[in-house]
Formats: structure tokens, C-alpha cells, sequence
């Protein structure tokens, strides 16, 4: 009888100096199911993944494909028995074309030299038959996210891969990508391709997946058919109790201008057309503004720009009434303005440093911290980091001492907006604040900014999470394409409609 | 004036060739600081050889055999770099400098040892190679064609097929610029660097004894190579790491080096009194003047310099 | 629970340095052993040796006095590397640096006849100026300090040979002995020359470690030190909380560049050595400045300790039986040194990791007891 299994993953545990990475999680897919795999952010999915393409080999469990027990120990050996995945960070070389993206590793040769003439009709044959549109001879870094999603599938295809994974594959994409994107999955599970969908996201499980199965904290939860399931079930499964998605917010207290941007410019890389066209826009104290938009649309050079980090091409920005455009970081720092950043590991700490060193980062030059003499008041820095680590609860294993490297991703990001606010900025700009954190982190982020807010004081939250964008702000501004497209209160849009303006389907003109 | 092309023309070559090492070296990812330290090597390999080769062997024997052992000598003292960069995560900017001092430290103290056991009251670190040095030239009316002209021609040509038309090329590339890519598709990203860095090594001792041939007929082994390893690195910098582009820049710099050695013959530039210390130093001034121009857009393989960990991704 | 010693950071850039100097020496043995055994073993034990070789007290100390003198120069090239590299800068270009303090303190010493301090102060700005243009043309333009260095160097050392060809001696390509041409330039001793039998001893010394603790105290316990310090371990971070990038890299290059120049004034100006105008190589005492950073493990202090053990072994080298080696195989084995410093990250990791496993195997013992 044939086996009805194209892979399974029988009672898989990994584990990591320190923590058990995957506990006996079992794992089975149908041949020609979407079959989903949720579970929160550190919840084991990845690592999972990683087995079953031989990147780590599991102390126990076995995997089997086609009902055969196979050895996978490297991500050849899952190649050569047909096992694809699209990663969540693409596997693209940037300066490469479609094509040669595409057949890397597999390529066609003729008398020793690269024969690409086979694999483009190979590419444009697939390219049709599922409706994805690629050209194959575009270059990478030129083409839109979708469509470098779209060459990561091809790269499958080309393959002949049957058994296809996607990593978080929605969350770059607008809402008209994402519904092109799961009727593409569709297509290709009807064709008998199986299908392993990595996702935290319910209503996409919903609409595509046939089962899901559920890991929470490294266990196995369990697998529930999606038809006679809810997401209120899944959701319960994942999280392990009822979340409260609403923050609490008291009535609106709306104050004076606070940041005021006016016609404002950024210039893009040389030779291309600028990154922020003309924006104008206003944040009040009292307001939390979020600037939503779709990666990469001029979200991060907008605030590069109002924090300096980018010089503006023309326009003015005003913080409370006084023009910055062409302060330093330092002084527009000093006018009031924090800024907590996108990349906590790029631009937000110093990891080598110890905590306390981090805490001071933007204050260290003041004469609390710094004697005349330019010598470092060590005392008053570790009682203030001290204060700082209590007041926000920031764990770390040796207090101020600890390098941030050796702290939590979690911990690092609390660390940093203990230090913005302590500044009693009359702005706070804070780039996707709870990005990769757990559930507890993200409602205590999400206090703080409220707190803020409460207190009079103006934020600037820019978010690519359509839940945080509906929930936390009290004025929505969408960004496509460095332009504002739209203005929106959250409790009187949908997301459907967000996404049509993410999407830069539609577009209103704006008024400040 | 025939000097003058017949100059700039051999150091185009020795330029084009190592600069297409610190090319190939870079296009898998890891920086080749220590080119200067294998011209040196290289260089030795082959001045120690052609002194060793007996009196009467034939020329075309003389050139191949030189050759192969700078290929030889040059791949070797690059395993330095590539066990350090490739496996040990290394810094290799301190890798590369220690090879360049290396290179001249090994070589002098091997020469002088040489020297020393042939005639006990002949300490000094040189070569000779008078008769050999004949081997690479032919001499075509007052012009002096030198074989590595060629060598480096077939180099230049060579390295940009294999770059851009052959499978090898394309993983190579793949490899400097998105590591993580490449070994997601199934590529060794530890063999290409290796091949890499190996090729690299070739090249660089290639271009050692093609240095030194071109200079004189003996060559003092504790002066090294005057720092062409780093004035190949700039070419390859202007050349933007593409081998048609990196002709052009040798062709520059290798005009202004030629200079230097000629412009006494050259009444015009004679007559102006200059110092020689100041053509000695044109190459230099000009390679820093084109590195402020070009470095602001350089488009440098972008996994260039950093180790290759196959956890992290 | 008593706390690992093998942990210790301290503790490991120690151990990983005299593993270093071990394998070093050892592959320099081996070398010597390669070129005539009979003999290495008395060549590397008078490389290891070096003053002690006397058998003299007298010519002992006159001889650790020589080596002194010439550690002075090489700790100042020493925490010029250091500066910089803490910034995450490789001022390769410290060599050439060093080549223009020679230029500006001798040829102010010999033309000009000016005191020693003025001399001193002229070396400081002049090869901090060099750091400086260093500096400018990568916090501008994007030019790679390596590659800039080098030619740097070798422009140095042109223009150098042709300024001091103008103050050499009569007879030979050296510049005029200072003790004929100006006493008045010659480092003070403070009575050291005395003590060492050896009238080059000077204040040099002591003014080289008084500058690797100024170094030291600059770097950890100063706004200016913190940073510098952040610049070179995430220069985004620096730059986002408002440091000044660019002013820091340049300022820190000036600063390099102006202790490498002090390093050569403080040896010419003992007057112990001349310049030869027609040397043709740049000199060593800046590449053997990186040796003793790396081997100092980066640490201002560690680099006292480091730059004397290389100029030992430095003159050391000028000690072998030169009818069967020569002097640079000190060279080869700071080189090795070199190499294999660039392997110390990589061996406390792996350290770590030995250390992790025999704790986990120690309580897994433990806990079935």
C-alpha cells in the first residue's frame, strides 16, 4: 500500500546548551495538504525546520520520507529527496538575475561553460503554469519583495521539489501579495505538491491549510483539522490562554504640536529617485501616530531623516516649534526628541559593552556622567542604571555589570526604551518596537508608549504588524512608496481597506 | 618612448595579474591583505629555481619550470590565509599584514642561508639570474616582449570567462557576496573560499616573479616588493572587481610606475628638474589620489571579510 | 562556588599570548633547525637570551640598557597601533608615521638646531597631521586605512630620504651624528645613563610607560575613551546616539599617528641610531608595533610587557652566529607572532567551550552521585 505520508518528523528533540530547542514534537504531512505550522516566536518552528534540512542533527527521533526512514545531514540530502523551503530572510544573491538565482547549484552545462538558454525555458514554462510572472533576466535587488518570493518558489520548482516549505512567507507582502501569494499554494497543492506553512498568522491558516499542528515553548501541542477548528481554538492552542489583543487607553487628552514635518525630501541612493517625496505631517502631544506601510517603503528613511541618521534633501522638520532639519543627532537628542530604534543590535547598543554602559548611551556627556575634566563619574552611572534596570524590570544575570550581548532580545529592548524614556522626550519615535519579542514583552511596550501618550507627550510608532497598527494608535498615516497616502482613525477602517492603501491601490490626498 | 610602452606594458601585466588574485580572493569572500607577502614568496620560489637550473637547459623548459614553481610556492603560503580566514574566523586584515611581513622575513632568512652555505663571506640576501632572466624576453627589434605580457593577457581573459560563464564563476561569486545562499543551494561555501583564496595565491606568486624579472637581473629579497601588492589592491579597488575593468586601471597605474623607471630618457620630463624620489613615489600618490575618488561608490563583494559560520544564520 | 580562573577574560589573553610566544619561538627553532642543526639550539637560546648572553653583570645591564632604549620606540609604535585598533581602525600607516616623526625631529635637530622638547613637539604634529590626512580620507571618502597606510608609508619614506639628504654627514648616507651637530637636542637621562653604563638611556623610557598608562586611563576612564571605544565596537550605535563619527576617526588617527612620531623622535634623539638616507625599506619598528599590540592582548599595559619581549628576541636576533644565520629570523618569529595572534579570538572561543563541556560532564558526575 502506498504510504499516505510525504514526510513525517516522528518525536524530534533538540536541544541547545540550556534549553530543549524541540521536545518530542512529532510532525506529519499529507502528500498534496497545506498543512500549517503555528506557534508563537521562539516556539521551536525554526529550529524544527532546520532539522529537517539537516542543519542540526536531533539527539532523538527519526525522520521519514515516503514512509522510508531517511538520513538527512545536510541541505543536499534534503535536495536530493525533494524537499524545498522558501526562508523567511530570502536566500537571494542581490546582484544576481532571476536566473542565475534560480539555477545556482543545479546549473545546465555545455562543454564546461554555463548553458542558461535550457534553464530559461525551463523558468518560463514553470513561471506560466503557476501564474507567477517573473522575468528571469531581471536582477534581484531591482524587483519588488513579492517577486523575489516568487523566484525563491521558482528556485523549487526548478528543482522538481514535491515537498515545499514556507517560512513566514506573508510577512513582507502587501494584503493583494498575500492573497496572490496563498492562491499560488493552492495551485501548487493541487498540482500534488505537499505544502508546510510556517506562520503565527490564524486567518491565513483559515483560508489555505488543510491541518495544522501546534508547538508551544519547544512541545508538541497537537494537530487539529482546520475545517472543524476556530481561531479561537488555534489561537488558545498557540498562546496557551486568552490573549487581550486591546490596550487600554484612557480618553484622549489632545495637546500642542509637538513634531511638525513640512514638504520634507529624502534623496535616494545615487541615481535612483528619492526615498521620501514631499511629506508633510503633524504629531500632537497627547497622540500616538502610527506610520503604517508594507517594508521598505521609506518607513525607516523617514525616521533616519527626523533623527538625523539621513540628511533631508529639502522641507523642514519642526520639534515644538523649532526648526532641526539641519541639527546634529546630538542636539535634535537634546531638543526632546528619543528614538528607539528599528535594529536594537545595529543602531540601539553597544553589545560588548556592559548594561550600564548601554543605559548611558545617550546621556553620557552630561555633566551627572561626565566630570569637567572629561572623566566618567562611575559611581552615579551604576546607581542610575541601577534605578533604571528596577523602575522597567530589565533582567539581566549579573544587574549592571552584564555585557548586553548575554541578555535577552526582550531584556535588550526593554533596556532601551527604560533609556529613551528616561530622557522625558516631548517625542518618542519607536520603530517596530516589539518586533520578535513574546506576548508578555509586547504588552509592556505597548504600556509604555500608552503611558507616554497619557502623559501628554507625542509618539511617533511606526509598525508593519497590522494588529499593533489597529490597536495602539490613536491616528493611523499609511506610507507607500515614501509618500502618505493615507489618513485613517483605527476604529473606523479595516484592515481590508489599510491594505488597499498599503498596497498603493489607493491613495487620498492628505491633509496636515 | 618605446621604453616607455615596453615598461608599462610588463607592469600592467604583473598589476592585472595580482590584482586578479585579490579578485578572485574577494569574489569568494575573503580579503587577500597579503598579496604583497606572496609576490614575495612567489618571487623567491622562482629566483632560487632559475639560479639552480643548470647552465644550458633549454628556454622554453626555463619558463615553464619557473612558473610552475611560483604557482607552486604562491598557492601554498595562501593556505596560511585560507586555514586562518576560512576555519579559524581570523581577523584578516592582522592575517594578511603578518603574511606580508612573513613573506619578506621567510624570504630573506632562507636567501641569506643559501647564500651563506655557498660562500661563507656572503651574507647578503640577493639572487642572480642574468642568464635565465633571457628566457622570458624576446626581443623584437629594440622591443623587449616579455612572455608575461601574455601570461597575464590570457589571465585577464581567462579569469573573465570563468567568472561569468562557467558554473565555478557563478558559485564563487555567489559565495562573496551571500554565503548563506549559496550553502542553502547545496554550494561548499568552505571549498569555494578555499578555491578562492588558492587562486589567489597562484596569481600573487605569479605576479612576484614576474616583478622581479622585470626589474633587474638580481633581486635583494629584504627590500620585498615595494608595496605593488598594495598598489595591485587599489587597481583591483578602482577596477571595481571586474577583471575588463581592472586592464583599464592597470593600464593607469602601470603608466605612471613605468614612468618612474624611464622618464630620464625622456627629454621633456628631464628637462624638468623634478627629483627622481618624485616619480618614484607617482604610482603611490596617484593610486591614493583615484582611491579618494572611487572608494565612496565602491561596490565590494558584500560578504567580503566576514567568516562564514554555518550556524548563523 | 569559586570562580574559574580559566574563565577569566584577563586570564585567557594571557594565556593565549604565551601560547603565542611558544609556538612562535618553537616554529623559529624549527626554522634554524632547517638551516643547519648543529647550530640552532645555541642560535635560538641566544635569541631567547639576548643580554644575558653576557657573562658580565656590567655588559648585562649596559646590553638590557641597549634594548630598553629601543623597546621605548617600539611601545610608543605599539599603543599607536592599539589606539587606533580600539576605534576599529588598522593603522597599518603607524610605520610610515613613524618614518615622518624621524624626519621632523632630526631635521629640526640638525637645520635648525632646536632644543629636544621643540623637536619632540614637531614629531607629535607632524605625524599626527599624517594620521590625520589617514583619517580624513576615511571618514570622507571611504578609503580603506590599510591600503592608504601603505602608500603612505612609501611616500613617507621618499620624501623623508630626500629632507634628511640635506643634514647627512659628509662621508657617509647617515645624518649627521647629534652629539657633533646639536648636544642640545639630545633626550635628557636623568641620571639613567649612569645606571646602565650607557649614555643613550634616557627619559625616553620612562616617558613611554608614563604614555601606555596615559593610554590606558584615556581609554577606560574618560567621556573621549567611552567613545572611542563604542565607535569601534558598533559605529552604528556611536552614530545614532550622536557621537561624532567622523571627528572620532580622524581625531583618533591623529592621535595614532602623533604616538608613532613621538616613537621615532624618542629614539633618534638618543642619538643611538642615524637615519641612513638611502634606505630603501620601511623600517620594522612599525610593523613590530603590531606584533607588540597583539601580543599585549590590546591591553596599554600588556604592551609594555610585549614590546620588551619583542625587541628582546629583536636583539636577540642580532646575536646569532652570523656565519651560519642572520638577524631576521627575530623578524620570521614576530611574524609567526602575528599570525598566530589572529587565532586568539578564535582560542578563547574554543577555551570556552572545552570549559562548558568539562562543567556539564562535572555535573552531570555530580548529580548521579
Amino acid at each position: 500500500m502506498e504510504n499516505a505520508y510525504a514526510i513525517e518528523m516522528l518525536n524530534i528533540t533538540k536541544k541547545f546548551p540550556g534549553i530543549i530547542a524541540n521536545d518530542n514534537i512529532t510532525l506529519q504531512l499529507k502528500k498534496g495538504e497545506i498543512h500549517a505550522l503555528l506557534g508563537e516566536n521562539g516556539a521551536g518552528k525554526s529550529t524544527l525546520m532546520s532539522v529537517l534540512f539537516g542543519l542540526y542533527t536531533p539527539e532523538e527521533g527519526i525522520i521519514k520520507k515516503d514512509g522510508k526512514e531517511v538520513k538527512i545531514s545536510n541541505p543536499n540530502d534534503a535536495n536530493d529527496l525533494g524537499i524545498g523551503m522558501v526562508h523567511q530572510h530570502f536566500k537571494l544573491v542581490e546582484c544576481f538575475s532571476v536566473l542565475d538565482n534560480i539555477i545556482m547549484g543545479v546549473e545546465p552545462v555545455k562543454n564546461g561553460f554555463l548553458d542558461k538558454s535550457v534553464a530559461r525555458k525551463k523558468v518560463t514554462e514553470l513561471s506560466e503554469k503557476y501564474g507567477l510572472h517573473v522575468d528571469p533576466d531581471a536582477i534581484i535587488e531591482n524587483i519588488t519583495v513579492g517577486m523575489q518570493q516568487r523566484t525563491e518558489i521558482l528556485k523549487m520548482l526548478y528543482r522538481d521539489n514535491e515537498v515545499l516549505i514556507f517560512d513566514e512567507p506573508t510577512a513582507v507582502l502587501t494584503p493583494q501579495e498575500i492573497s496572490e501569494l496563498l492562491q499560488i499554494m493552492k495551485n501548487l497543492a493541487a498540482e500534488g505538491k505537499s505544502i508546510l506553512f510556517i506562520t503565527h498568522k490564524l486567518a491565513e491558516i483559515m483560508e489555505v491549510a488543510d491541518r495544522c499542528t501546534v508547538i508551544r515553548k519547544g512541545k508538541y501541542i497537537g494537530t487539529v483539522d482546520v475545517k472543524t477548528s476556530s481561531p479561537a481554538e488555534l489561537s488558545a492552542l498557540m498562546v496557551g490562554r486568552d490573549v487581550n489583543f486591546h490596550v487600554e487607553k484612557k480618553p484622549q487628552e489632545l495637546k500642542d504640536v509637538i513634531l511638525s514635518v513640512e514638504n520634507m525630501s529624502v534623496a535616494g541612493e545615487p541615481g535612483k529617485q528619492d526615498v521620501i517625496k514631499n511629506v508633510s505631517m503633524k504629531v500632537r502631544g497627547g497622540e500616538i501616530v502610527c506610520l503604517a506601510g508594507i517594508d521598505g517603503n521609506g518607513q525607516s528613511e523617514f525616521v533616519y531623516a527626523l533623527s538625523g541618521l539621513l540628511p533631508v534633501k529639502s522641507g523642514k522638520i519642526k520639534l515644538c516649534g523649532k526648526e532641526i532639519q539641519n541639527m546634529s543627532i546630538r542636539k535634535r537628542s537634546m531638543s526632546g526628541m528619543s528614538h528607539i530604534p528599528e535594529d536594537r543590535h545595529k543602531h540601539g547598543m553597544v553589545l560588548d559593552y556592559p548594561l550600564e554602559d548601554n543605559m548611558i548611551l545617550q546621556t553620557y556627556f552630561k555633566p551627572n556622567f561626565t566630570s569637567k575634566f572629561g572623566f566618567l563619574k562611575r559611581k552615579n552611572i551604576r546607581s542610575f542604571s541601577d534605578r533604571l534596570i528596577e523602575m522597567y524590570d530589565v533582567r539581566s544575570g549579573q544587574g549592571s555589570v552584564t555585557i548586553a550581548r548575554a541578555m535577552s532580545g526582550g531584556n535588550q529592548q526593554k533596556a532601551i526604551i527604560a533609556r529613551e524614556i528616561d530622557k522625558e522626550p516631548e517625542l518618542l519615535i519607536a520603530v517596530q518596537p516589539t518586533r520578535g519579542l513574546d506576548v508578555g514583552a509586547i504588552e509592556f511596550i505597548h504600556k509604555q508608549l500608552v503611558a507616554q501618550r497619557d502623559a501628554g507627550k507625542a509618539v511617533l510608532l511606526v509598525s508593519l504588524e497590522l494588529d499593533e497598527v489597529m490597536d495602539v494608535p490613536d491616528r493611523i498615516l499609511v506610507m507607500y512608496e515614501g509618500e502618505i497616502v493615507g489618513e485613517f482613525d483605527p476604529k473606523a477602517v479595516s484592515q481590508e481597506e489599510l491594505g488597499l492603501y498599503m498596497a498603493g491601490a489607493k491613495k487620498d490626498e492628505v491633509k496636515v | 618612448m618605446l621604453l616607455l610602452i615596453q615598461y608599462t606594458i610588463i607592469f600592467t601585466a604583473i598589476l592585472s595579474l595580482v590584482a586578479l588574485g585579490g579578485c578572485f580572493s574577494e569574489h569568494s569572500g575573503v580579503i587577500n591583505l597579503g598579496l604583497e607577502g606572496t609576490m614575495v614568496i612567489g618571487a623567491m620560489g622562482g629566483a632560487l629555481l632559475m639560479r639552480m637550473l643548470p647552465d644550458g637547459t633549454p628556454v622554453f623548459l626555463i619558463v615553464i619550470l619557473v612558473i610552475l614553481i611560483s604557482i607552486v610556492v604562491g598557492m601554498l603560503y595562501s593556505c596560511l590565509l585560507a586555514v586562518s580566514a576560512i576555519h579559524c574566523k581570523a581577523d584578516q586584515t592582522i592575517i594578511g599584514t603578518a603574511m606580508n611581513l612573513l613573506g619578506v622575513a621567510v624570504a630573506t632568512v632562507i636567501v641569506k642561508a643559501i647564500n651563506l652555505s655557498i660562500n661563507p663571506d656572503d651574507p647578503s640576501s640577493i639572487v642572480q639570474y642574468v642568464a635565465e632572466k633571457q628566457a622570458f624576453l624576446v626581443n623584437i627589434g629594440d622591443f623587449e616582449f616579455n612572455w608575461f605580457s601574455l601570461i597575464a593577457l590570457v589571465a585577464l581573459i581567462g579569469s573573465y570567462v570563468v567568472l561569468y560563464k562557467t558554473r565555478f564563476g557563478l558559485r564563487l561569486c555567489a559565495c562573496g557576496e551571500h554565503p548563506q545562499a549559496a550553502d542553502s543551494v547545496g554550494i561548499n561555501v568552505y571549498k569555494m573560499r578555499w578555491a578562492g583564496v588558492l587562486i589567489s595565491g597562484m596569481l600573487g606568486g605569479l605576479g612576484g616573479i614576474a616583478y622581479i624579472i622585470a626589474g633587474a637581473s638580481e633581486w635583494k629579497f629584504e627590500n620585498g616588493v615595494a608595496g605593488f601588492g598594495f598598489l595591485a589592491l587599489a587597481v583591483m579597488i578602482f577596477g571595481e572587481w571586474k577583471p575588463h575593468k581592472i586592464l583599464m586601471a592597470a593600464l593607469v597605474f602601470g603608466f605612471f610606475r613605468a614612468l618612474g623607471n624611464v622618464y630620464s630618457g625622456i627629454d621633456f620630463l628631464s628637462n624638468l628638474n623634478i627629483p627622481s624620489a618624485f616619480y618614484t613615489m607617482l604610482p603611490y600618490i596617484i593610486s591614493l589620489v583615484i582611491l579618494v575618488f572611487t572608494s565612496k561608490k565602491s561596490r565590494a563583494p558584500k560578504a567580503e571579510g566576514i567568516p562564514y559560520d554555518k550556524g548563523v544564520r | 562556588m569559586k570562580k574559574n580562573i580559566l574563565k577569566n577574560n584577563g586570564f585567557q589573553t594571557l594565556l593565549a599570548s604565551l601560547v603565542c610566544i611558544v609556538l612562535g619561538i618553537l616554529i623559529g627553532f624549527l626554522v634554524l633547525l632547517m638551516i643547519e642543526p648543529s647550530g640552532a639550539f645555541d642560535a635560538i637560546m641566544s635569541i631567547v637570551k639576548n643580554f644575558l648572553n653576557y657573562s658580565r653583570a656590567n655588559l648585562q645591564i649596559k646590553n638590557l640598557g641597549k634594548t630598553l632604549v629601543k623597546t621605548a620606540p617600539l611601545l610608543m609604535c605599539s599603543l599607536s597601533i592599539l589606539f587606533s585598533y580600539k576605534v576599529g581602525l588598522f593603522n597599518i600607516g603607524a610605520a610610515g608615521q613613524y618614518v615622518v616623526g624621524a624626519c621632523a625631529s632630526l631635521y629640526a635637530a640638525i637645520a635648525w638646531q632646536w632644543g629636544w622638547l621643540p623637536c619632540l613637539l614637531l614629531a607629535c604634529v607632524a605625524s599626527g597631521a599624517v594620521g590625520a590626512l589617514v583619517g580624513a580620507m576615511k571618514a570622507y571618502f571611504n578609503v580603506n586605512e590599510v591600503i592608504s597606510g601603505i602608500m603612505l608609508n612609501w611616500i613617507a619614506l621618499y620624501v623623508t630620504n630626500m629632507i634628511l639628504g640635506n643634514v647627512k654627514a659628509a662621508s657617509n648616507p647617515y645624518t649627521r651624528v647629534l652629539a657633533e651637530a646639536n648636544k642640545s637636542a639630545i633626550l635628557p637621562t636623568m641620571g639613567l645613563d649612569r645606571v646602565f653604563g650607557l649614555q643613550y638611556v634616557s627619559i625616553a623610557i620612562p616617558l613611554a610607560i608614563l604614555f601606555a598608562v596615559l593610554v590606558w586611563v584615556v581609554m577606560n576612564k574618560t567621556k573621549f575613551g567611552y567613545e572611542l571605544r563604542a565607535t569601534g565596537l558598533n559605529k552604528n550605535a556611536a552614530k545614532y546616539c550622536g557621537m561624532a563619527e567622523n571627528r572620532n576617526i580622524i581625531l583618533s588617527l591623529a592621535i595614532s599617528g602623533a604616538l608613532a612620531g613621538l616613537g621615532a623622535a624618542f629614539l633618534y634623539l638618543t642619538d643611538i641610531e642615524q637615519w641612513k638616507c638611502t634606505v630603501s625599506a620601511v623600517p620594522q619598528m612599525g610593523f613590530n608595533g603590531i606584533a607588540a599590540a597583539f601580543l599585549g592582548g590590546l591591553s596599554p599595559i600588556g604592551t609594555i610587557f610585549a614590546s620588551f619581549f619583542i625587541q628582546h628576541i629583536t636583539e636577540g636576533g642580532t646575536q646569532v652566529d652570523m656565519t651560519m644565520y642572520c638577524s631576521q629570523i627575530s623578524d620570521l618569529i614576530s611574524a609567526i607572532i602575528i599570525y598566530l595572534c589572529g587565532f586568539t579570538a578564535f582560542l578563547k572561543l574554543a577555551m570556552n567551550k572545552a570549559i562548558a563541556k568539562f562543567e556539564s560532564k562535572n555535573a552531570k558526575e555530580r548529580s548521579t552521585k
